[in-house]
């Protein structure tokens, strides 16, 4: 648990989570990093989670979706590059392209950037995390932990979270 | 004296000068203020289509393995989508706001709403409908057809739609791209309004259109 601080707490009557990610670098990032970056690089991953939630879908999807807003705190970029849940295989950042004339559709984005002292709103008909290949369907009202893999400098680290399903 | 009178002349040049700048940006400006000032507001939340024009008088199978047929339809209002059951975004999300909407109705506008899902995608069968659609509401219908059915009705309504590729490993759970506009159909089977996914949370003023198109009175203090 080294690193880790899982620590939920109520503000403004949002669920916000502080997050400190768990640093699973290898050896010769981990080497890279002390070489190249700064300490707050190194610490970097103190990513903010506010108002996540799930899609509560009918019993036969597929498929569904985690919305939430992303802040990132630090000076450099964060890279949202995936995730996995108990109920689903695949977690996988997804971006909804609009193609005039009404047409929408969605492409696999390789990652969600989260910009320097920026944030980054997945919503409903925009973008978001989809959870495939659901191996059970996530009931309204239940909550599912959410564990997000994120890169920052290089550095793998991971973010854990629990979201409602509504 | 005669700098003097050169200084004048160069202010008068300078003021008229100005003066036809004002009135170039003036006179249209004013125009264009009168043209809306004279419009009447429509009362009409999507964009509505005075011309009536029919809709294309589908044949589908519905949800419970029935054929259905627009005309069946007709002394109901109908809001009508197209997606496909896998979307895990946007078609949950059309098909949440249209729930929203149905809610907001009075039950006699209820009655005589429906809200038809059609499929875009081969892989849907009625089970697979049936499976989905009544999740939102147990009144909405699902519908599918032979791809030539759905191809046709598609066209009909103004839809696309197209095979985009997998998002995740197995290439069979490929996406769907397809038109998110909504159709609200009057009561004797033409297209009266069109709405746009981005307008679809705007429930309470669909649910007035609705009632308009049903010829019901629509609350006085509203919008």
């Amino acid at each position: 648990m080294r690193g880790r601080l899982h620590s939920p707490r109520a503000e403004h009557g949002k669920n916000l989570y502080s997050l400190r990610a768990t640093r699973h670098a290898e050896p010769m990032n981990r080497i890279l990093c002390l070489l190249f970056l700064s300490a707050s690089v190194l610490f970097a991953g103190d990513l903010k989670i506010e108002d996540a939630w799930i899609r509560a879908v009918p019993p036969s999807s597929k498929a569904t979706a985690a919305f939430m807003t992303i802040v990132n705190d630090t000076d450099v970029p964060v890279l949202i590059t995936g995730g996995s849940c108990p109920v689903a295989q695949e977690i996988r950042p997804m971006i909804t392209t609009k193609q005039g004339n009404g047409v929408m559709g969605m492409a696999l984005a390789e990652t969600f950037v989260i910009p320097a002292k920026g944030r980054r709103v997945l919503e409903p008909g925009g973008d978001h995390l989809m959870l495939m290949k659901l191996t059970e369907v996530p009931k309204t009202g239940s909550t599912v932990s959410l564990v997000l893999t994120t890169e920052s400098g290089g550095v793998k680290s991971h973010i854990h979270l629990d979201a409602p399903v509504r | 004296m005669a700098r003097h009178r050169h200084s004048e002349a160069r202010s008068r040049r300078i003021a008229l000068i100005l003066f036809a700048a004002c009135a170039v940006i003036a006179i249209p400006a004013l125009v264009i203020l009168f043209s809306i000032a004279k419009k009447p507001a429509s009362p009409w939340f999507g964009q509505y289509d005075p011309d009536a024009h029919p809709a294309y008088n589908f044949a589908l199978t519905d949800h419970n393995g029935k054929t259905l047929r627009l005309q069946d339809l007709r002394g109901q209002a109908v809001l009508l989508c197209f997606g496909f059951t896998r979307c895990p975004n946007i078609c949950p999300t059309t098909l949440g706001n249209l729930a929203a909407v149905y809610r907001k109705l009075p039950p006699a506008a209820q009655e005589r709403t429906k809200v038809v899902f059609i499929s875009v995608d081969e892989r849907d069968s009625p089970a697979s409908l049936k499976e989905y659609v009544p999740f939102f509401n147990e009144r909405f219908l699902g519908l599918t057809g032979s791809p030539t059915d759905i191809g046709t009705t598609a066209r009909a309504y103004g839809a696309f739609f197209r095979k985009a590729p997998a998002a995740g490993s197995d290439k069979d759970d490929y996406l769907i791209d397809h038109s998110t506009y909504t159709h609200l159909i009057d009561p004797e089977g033409n297209f009266r309004v069109l709405y746009r996914f981005e307008q679809l949370p705007e429930t309470d003023r669909i649910a007035d259109d609705i009632q308009r198109v049903l010829g019901m009175p629509v609350p006085e203090n509203q919008r």
